[in-house]
C-alpha cells in the first residue's frame, strides 16, 4: 500500500511536469501578448513603448527562460506577479479559490442527490414508464448547456420575481440566508447536469450487480427487495459512482466557466476567462494548475477509496 | 475668457428627447428637485474589471474612467449638472479662477488653497506643472508614463510655470482655444507629483470627492466619501460601489431588479433601454449621445482602396438610416466626422448632409450610383471584388459588419469576415494591416481639435486608414487657430465635408445611448460624451 | 490508473448476418427512448444536409424592416434583432452544429483509436509512457483547454475542430485501449500468435473489428459534448465566427440582451441544442445498452 502510494505520488508528479509543459506551449501559441492589450486599452500602439513595457514586465526574455523560471517559482511555491494587476498572483487566486470549491462541491452534492436515487429506482422498475421518465429527465439535464440553463434561470427570476441573486461574494458568516441562496442556483444548474451521468451509471452498475448471484441469494432468502437493494447492491454500486464523480470534476471545472459567468460568482473559473483574455500568463498557468493538481489528487482519492469500498481491489499488482 | 462659443441647444435636447418617447416627467424634475439629501450608497455596473486600475492618463477607456473619475479632480471640467458641454459649461475644480491671455496664447489657472491629497499631502501648482510635463513629455519631466495616449493633445504647450504654490500658468507656442476644452475632460485628472505615476495602477491618490476603499480584482470597486473634500458639503452620498458584471444579460436584469441603481454610460441601446421601461415603468431613460460613431476605414495606402472610385462606391453603398434602423434599432442619428447637432455642437446636421456620399433621399438611387462606380473598375454582383473585411470581436462590431457585408453584396464587393480580438485590433490597423474594416470610435471631449488630430491628421498613429491630405491638413490647423467661433464652425463643416467627399473614413452613425437610472438617483445627468460626467461629486439619494 | 473506463468486447458480425434493416427495427424496440435519439440525430442530419433547401430566407441577410420580430407566417421562428430569419439560421445553424461536432468527434476518436490500440496491442514501456501522457491530456478540464486553443488557434472553423477535438483523444484511447487489453488475450488471437500471424495483421484484422462496437458507443457519447463545448465556445465568442449561423453564437451578447423583449431569441436556439444533443445521448445510452453483453439479456 505505501510503496504503491509513493509510486502513485512520483507519477502524479511527472505528470504535473507534463502538463506544465503543455500549458505553457498552449499559451504561448496565443497571438498577442498582454502589452498588446495594454496598448488596446489606450487605443494606439507604439512598438519602442512596447519594448519598454516588455522590459518592465521581465517577459522580453525567450520562451525557455521563461519557462524554468515558472518551474522555479512552482517549485518554491510563488506563483509569480499578474502582468494585468501588478499584484502578487497568488494573493489574486486565493479569495477565488474557495468560491469554487464550495460551487462544485455543492454541486457535485445536488448531482448525487438527484443521481443516486433516481438511478436506483431506474434499475430497480427497468423498462416502466417510471424508469423513462426519469431517464428523460436526467438525460435532459446533460443535453442542456450549461450556459443557457443559466441564461433561462436568471431570466426567469427578473421577469417573474423582479429579483436576482447578489453581485458580489456574501459570506456565509456575513448573511448565511444570503450565502446560501448564492450558491444554490448555480449549484442546481450545474448539479443538474451531473447528476444524468451518475444516475446513469448508478443504473447500469446496480442493474450488473442484481444480477450476480449473492443478491439472488438474497431474494430468494425472502428478504424484502427494498433491503436487498439498499444493503448489497448499492454498497456495491458506490464504486463506479465515485469514480465518476472523480471525472466530473474535472469536467465540472468547465462547466464552472460559465456559469460563474451568468450568476456572477466570483470564482476560479470566470476569473480564468477574463485571465486568458488578458494573455495574465501568470495567473492562467497558475490556474490551470491548479485546476489540473485538483483534479488529479481527486483521482487519487477515488484509487483510495476503491480499496475502501472494494475488498476485491488490491494494490500493487 | 472666450465668451461667445454657447451652446444653447439645451432645450432642442430635450425636445428630442421627449420626441424619442422614453422620458418620463421624473428626469425633467431633476434640475428643479427637491434639496439634496446627504448620506446612501449607489450602486453601479462595470463591464470589465478596471484594465489599468485608476491610471487614467494611460488608458482610453470607459471601462477606467467611469469608475475612477471620482477619485481624481481636474483643474477645470465640464458641469456635471449642464447636459450640453461647450466652454461656457467649463467650471473650475482646483482651479478656482483661470484667464486666457496675449490672444489665447497663455492660460492662467489660480488655485484653490486648502485642497489636500487623499494621502494628507497639500496640493499646489507643482502636481499640475508634474502632470503636465508628464503628459507632454517635456525634456527634464520628472516622470513618465509607460502608455501615453493623449500626448498629441498637449502638442502645442511649450512650457508650463508653477509662478508661486496657487498659481500656474500654461504657456503655448500658437494660441489655441480648444486646450481648456481638452482640459474640461474627464480624461485630464491631476495626478499628485509625490507619488509615483505607476501607482495609480494599483491604488489611487487623488484629491477626489471619494476615496477608494477596496478593490476586490474581478468582483467590484467600492468607494468612501472624503470627508476632507475642498467643497463643504460634497458629495452627498456616503459611498459608491461599482461591480464587475461581464454577462450582458445579467447586467440588464440587475439593473431591473433594483440591485443597481445606474447603467453603464454607452451601453443601453434603445431596445434595451423600451425593454427596461416596460418592465419597470419608473426608471429614468435619458438618451444622450455617445460621442461615439460606427465608421468603415479602408486602407488608402493599399490596392483595391487605394483607387478613389472604390471607395466611394462602397461609401454611397451603404444605406446609413437603414443601418441605424437594423443594428441600433433606431438607437443612432446620422453625421459626418462630428457629432451632429443637437446631440453634439460641431458636427453636420442631417439636411446639410444632402448631396453627401451614402446620403440621397432614395437609398436604390445611392446602391445604383455606387454600382455603377465599381462598374467603371470592372466588378459587379456577378464579377465581385473579393475583399477581406476586418473587424473586432465584439457583438457592436460584429452585427455593423454583418449588415456592411450585406449592403456590399449588392453592388459587386463580395467581403467576407474576418474577426479580430482585442489584443491583436489596434496593433493591426495602426499597422494599417487590412484592406477594409469596421470600425468604432469614441471621441474624449466634443471639440474639433480633439477629434481632428487623432483621426485624420497625416501621421497620427489612430488615422487608421492612413488617409492624409495637405489641404485637409492646413484646414485643421486653421480652424484650431480661428478665434472667433462662427468661423471655426464654418470651417469645421467645410472639413468634414472634404472628408466624406473623400470617403476618408466614412462615418456611418453616431451611437445614442439611453443612460437608465431609478428615480431616487438624482443629479447623475449624462452629457454628450460619455467620458465626462463621472465624478459623482454632485449626485445624491432620494431614498 | 483512476479511470479504467469497462472493456466492452464485441463478437462482430451478427448486426451483418440479420440485415441492417432487421437489426434497426430489433433495436428500435427494445429500446424505444434509443429509437427516438436516433430519429433525432436523423432530423438534424437531414436538416443539416438541405440546409438551402429547408431554408426560407438567406440566414445572414439582414432586415431594418422587422427586428427582434414575433414569430410568424413569414418568419416561422421570428427575427433577431438584426432582422435575420431565426428559422433560417438555427436551419444553417445544424450544418454547423453538425459538422464542428461530426468532425471533431471522428478526428479526436480516429487519433485517440489508433494511439489506443497500438499502445493496448503493443503493451510494456510504451504503453507506460503513452497512458501517462494521455493523463496530461485529460488532467486538463476540457472546456478549459478547448477555450485555450481556439484562443491560440483564432476563431475560426477548422481551429474549432481542432480544440474540440484534443481533449477527445485520451477518452478515445482509454475506451479502446481497455477493449484491446481484453481482446489480446482473447484465445483466437493467442492462438492467431501461436501460430505465427504477423502483429500488424493481428492488430488490424483480429483485435480493430472487435473494437468497433465501443468505438460506435464512444463517438455517439462523445458527439453530443462536442456539440456542447461548440455551443459553448460559440457562446464565449471563441468558437465559430460570423457570419455562420452557429446555435451558441445566437445566444451569445444579443440574444441576452433583448431576451424579454424576444424570448424566442433565447429560446429556439437552445431547445435546437438541447434536443440534438438529447437525440445522441438518448441513442448512445441505447447503443451502450445493446452492444455491451453484459447488460444484454436484461
Amino acid at each position: 500500500m505505501k510503496t504503491y502510494l509513493a509510486q502513485r505520488l512520483v507519477v502524479a508528479l511527472l505528470t504535473l511536469l507534463g502538463m506544465s509543459a503543455v500549458i505553457f506551449a498552449l499559451l504561448r501559441l496565443a497571438p498577442g501578448d498582454i502589452v498588446d492589450i495594454l496598448f488596446s486599452t489606450a487605443g494606439y500602439v507604439s512598438p519602442a513603448e512596447k519594448q519598454a513595457i516588455m522590459k518592465e514586465l521581465g517577459i522580453d526574455h525567450p520562451y525557455w527562460v521563461h519557462y524554468l523560471d515558472w518551474l522555479r517559482q512552482i517549485a518554491v511555491v510563488d506563483l509569480g506577479m499578474s502582468y494585468r494587476y501588478d499584484l502578487l498572483a497568488w494573493q489574486l487566486i486565493k479569495p477565488l479559490v474557495p468560491v469554487t470549491l464550495e460551487l462544485a462541491a455543492l454541486s457535485i452534492l445536488f448531482a448525487v442527490l438527484i443521481g443516486v436515487p433516481s438511478g436506483v429506482v431506474s434499475a430497480v422498475r427497468q423498462d416502466t414508464a417510471l424508469d423513462y421518465a426519469l431517464r428523460v429527465f436526467s438525460l435532459a439535464g446533460l443535453s442542456m448547456p450549461a450556459f443557457w440553463l443559466g441564461m433561462v434561470i436568471i431570466l426567469g427570476l427578473v421577469t417573474w420575481f423582479a429579483w436576482i441573486p447578489p453581485l458580489s461574494y456574501v459570506s456565509p458568516t456575513e448573511n448565511f440566508k444570503l450565502h446560501a441562496v448564492q450558491f444554490l442556483l448555480p449549484a442546481l444548474a450545474v448539479g443538474y447536469r451531473s447528476s444524468a451521468l451518475i444516475m446513469r451509471i448508478t443504473r447500469s452498475s446496480l442493474l450488473e450487480v442484481m444480477r450476480e448471484d449473492y443478491i439472488r441469494t438474497a431474494w430468494a432468502k425472502g428478504q424484502t427487495g427494498r433491503v436487498v437493494i439498499w444493503r448489497h447492491a448499492l454498497k456495491n454500486a458506490m464504486l463506479p459512482v465515485v469514480t465518476i464523480i472523480g471525472i466530473e470534476f474535472a469536467f465540472l471545472i468547465g462547466g464552472l466557466v460559465v456559469t460563474e459567468t451568468v450568476f456572477n460568482l466570483p470564482g476560479v473559473a470566470r476569473f480564468l476567462v477574463q485571465a486568458i483574455l488578458w494573455r495574465d500568463y501568470p495567473v492562467v498557468q497558475n490556474l490551470v494548475m491548479f485546476i489540473a493538481i485538483v483534479v488529479i489528487l481527486s483521482n487519487l482519492l477515488v484509487d483510495m477509496l476503491y480499496g475502501v469500498l472494494d475488498p476485491r481491489v488490491r494494490y500493487g499488482g | 475668457m472666450s465668451r461667445a462659443r454657447i451652446a444653447p441647444f439645451p432645450a432642442l435636447l430635450i425636445a428630442f428627447v421627449v420626441g424619442a418617447g422614453l422620458i418620463s416627467p421624473a428626469a425633467s424634475q431633476t434640475a428643479s428637485a427637491p434639496t439634496p439629501k446627504s448620506g446612501g450608497v449607489l450602486n453601479m455596473m462595470l463591464r470589465e474589471d478596471l484594465s489599468q486600475g485608476f491610471a487614467i492618463h494611460e488608458t482610453s477607456t470607459i471601462s477606467t474612467v467611469w469608475p475612477a473619475m471620482p477619485c481624481f479632480n481636474n483643474l477645470v471640467l465640464f458641469d456635471p449638472l449642464k447636459k450640453t458641454e461647450s466652454v461656457e459649461t467649463i467650471i473650475g475644480e482646483l482651479a478656482e479662477k483661470w484667464s486666457w491671455q496675449d490672444n489665447f496664447r497663455n492660460l492662467v489657472f489660480f488655485l484653490r488653497k486648502n485642497v489636500k491629497w487623499h494621502d494628507g499631502q497639500p496640493f499646489t501648482s507643482k502636481d499640475v506643472k508634474f502632470t503636465f510635463d508628464m503628459l507632454r513629455e517635456a525634456p527634464d519631466a520628472p516622470a513618465k508614463l509607460r502608455i501615453n495616449p493623449r500626448k498629441d493633445w498637449y502638442a502645442n504647450i511649450e512650457a508650463i510655470e508653477a509662478a508661486d504654490p496657487h498659481t500656474a500658468v500654461f504657456r503655448l507656442k500658437k494660441p489655441q482655444p480648444s486646450l481648456l476644452l481638452m482640459l474640461a475632460s474627464g480624461y485630464t485628472p491631476i495626478y499628485a507629483a509625490h507619488v509615483p505615476p505607476a501607482t495609480y495602477r494599483t491604488a489611487c491618490v487623488g484629491t477626489g470627492p471619494f476615496k477608494v476603499k477596496e478593490w476586490r480584482k474581478g468582483e467590484f470597486i467600492e468607494m468612501v466619501r472624503n470627508p476632507d473634500y475642498f467643497v463643504k458639503g460634497r458629495p452627498y452620498l456616503d459611498g459608491l460601489k461599482y461591480f464587475v458584471i461581464v454577462e450582458r444579460g445579467t447586467r440588464q436584469a440587475a439593473i431591473q431588479a433594483g440591485k443597481l441603481d445606474a447603467s453603464f454610460p454607452g451601453e443601453t441601446t434603445k431596445t434595451a433601454a423600451e425593454q427596461l421601461k416596460k418592465a419597470v415603468p419608473q426608471l429614468v431613460i435619458t438618451p444622450f449621445s455617445q460621442n461615439v460613431s460606427d465608421n468603415i476605414i479602408m486602407n488608402v495606402k493599399k490596392p483595391p482602396f487605394d483607387n478613389p472610385k472604390v471607395r466611394l462606391a462602397v461609401s454611397h453603398a451603404i444605406d446609413r438610416r437603414a443601418l441605424i434602423q437594423a443594428v441600433h434599432q433606431g438607437g443612432a442619428v446620422v453625421g459626418a466626422a462630428s457629432a451632429p447637432k443637437p446631440l453634439g455642437f460641431w458636427g453636420l446636421s442631417e439636411k446639410d448632409l444632402m448631396g453627401l456620399p451614402g446620403y440621397a433621399a432614395r437609398p436604390a438611387d445611392e446602391k445604383a450610383l455606387a454600382k455603377k462606380l465599381m462598374g467603371e473598375v470592372g466588378f459587379s454582383p456577378e464579377k465581385p471584388l473579393r475583399v477581406e473585411i476586418v473587424t473586432r470581436a465584439i457583438a457592436v462590431y460584429v452585427d455593423m459588419a454583418s449588415f456592411v457585408i450585406n449592403e456590399l453584396k449588392q453592388i459587386g464587393i463580395d467581403a467576407s469576415l474576418k474577426q479580430i480580438e482585442t489584443a491583436q485590433w489596434h496593433a493591426m490597423a495602426t499597422r494599417g494591416d487590412y484592406q477594409i474594416g469596421a470600425n468604432l470610435t469614441g471621441i474624449g471631449p466634443d471639440d474639433p481639435d480633439a477629434n481632428l488630430y487623432e483621426n485624420y491628421a497625416c501621421g497620427s498613429p489612430r488615422n487608421y486608414s492612413q488617409y492624409c491630405s495637405e489641404e485637409v491638413m492646413k484646414m485643421i490647423d486653421a480652424q484650431s487657430q480661428e478665434l472667433d467661433p462662427k468661423k471655426r464652425l464654418t470651417l469645421n463643416y467645410a472639413i468634414q465635408r472634404k472628408l466624406e467627399a473623400d470617403a476618408a473614413r466614412p462615418i456611418l452613425d453616431w451611437k445614442l445611448d439611453y443612460f437608465t437610472v431609478w428615480p431616487h438617483v438624482k443629479n447623475l445627468i449624462p452629457h454628450q460624451s460619455i467620458y465626462n460626467f463621472g465624478r459623482m461629486q454632485e449626485v445624491w439619494s432620494d431614498k | 490508473m483512476a479511470v479504467r473506463p469497462t472493456a466492452i468486447a464485441v463478437p462482430v458480425g451478427r448486426a451483418s448476418r440479420d440485415g441492417l434493416v432487421a437489426a434497426v427495427v430489433r433495436f428500435a424496440r427494445k429500446k424505444p427512448l434509443g429509437a427516438a435519439g436516433g430519429v433525432l440525430m436523423l432530423v438534424m442530419l437531414v436538416t443539416a444536409v438541405f440546409a438551402d433547401v429547408l431554408q426560407t430566407h438567406d440566414p445572414i441577410a439582414t432586415n431594418a424592416a422587422y427586428t427582434l420580430g414575433a414569430p410568424n407566417a413569414e418568419h416561422w421562428l421570428g427575427t433577431d434583432h438584426l432582422g435575420r430569419d431565426i428559422y433560417s439560421r438555427i436551419v444553417h445553424g445544424a450544418r454547423v452544429s453538425l459538422v464542428v461536432g461530426v468532425a471533431s468527434t471522428l478526428l479526436g476518436s480516429v487519433l485517440g483509436g489508433i494511439i489506443g490500440l497500438l499502445s493496448g496491442y503493443v503493451g510494456g514501456k510504451s504503453d507506460l509512457v503513452t497512458q501517462r501522457v494521455l493523463d496530461i491530456l485529460q488532467g486538463l478540464p476540457l472546456l478549459v483547454l478547448a477555450l485555450v486553443m481556439s484562443a491560440a488557434l483564432g476563431p475560426a472553423v477548422h481551429n474549432v475542430i481542432i480544440a474540440i477535438s484534443i481533449p477527445i483523444v485520451p477518452r478515445a484511447a482509454r475506451v479502446i485501449r481497455a477493449s484491446v487489453l481484453s481482446i489480446r488475450e482473447m484465445q483466437y488471437v493467442e492462438a492467431a500468435r501461436a501460430l505465427g500471424v504477423r502483429h500488424v495483421r493481428i492488430a488490424f484484422r483480429h483485435i480493430l473489428p472487435n473494437t468497433i462496437g465501443p468505438f460506435i458507443v464512444l463517438c455517439t457519447a462523445q458527439l453530443g459534448s462536442a456539440i456542447l463545448v461548440e455551443a459553448t465556445l460559440s457562446f464565449l465568442t471563441l468558437g465559430v465566427p460570423e457570419p455562420y449561423p452557429s446555435w451558441g453564437r445566437m445566444l451569445s451578447v444579443s440574444a441576452a440582451e433583448y431576451a424579454q423583449k424576444a424570448p424566442h431569441l433565447v429560446l429556439f436556439p437552445g431547445v435546437a441544442i438541447s434536443l440534438v444533443v438529447f437525440g445522441s445521448n438518448l441513442l448512445g445510452d441505447a447503443l451502450r445498452d445493446t452492444l455491451d453483453p453484459r447488460l444484454r439479456g436484461s
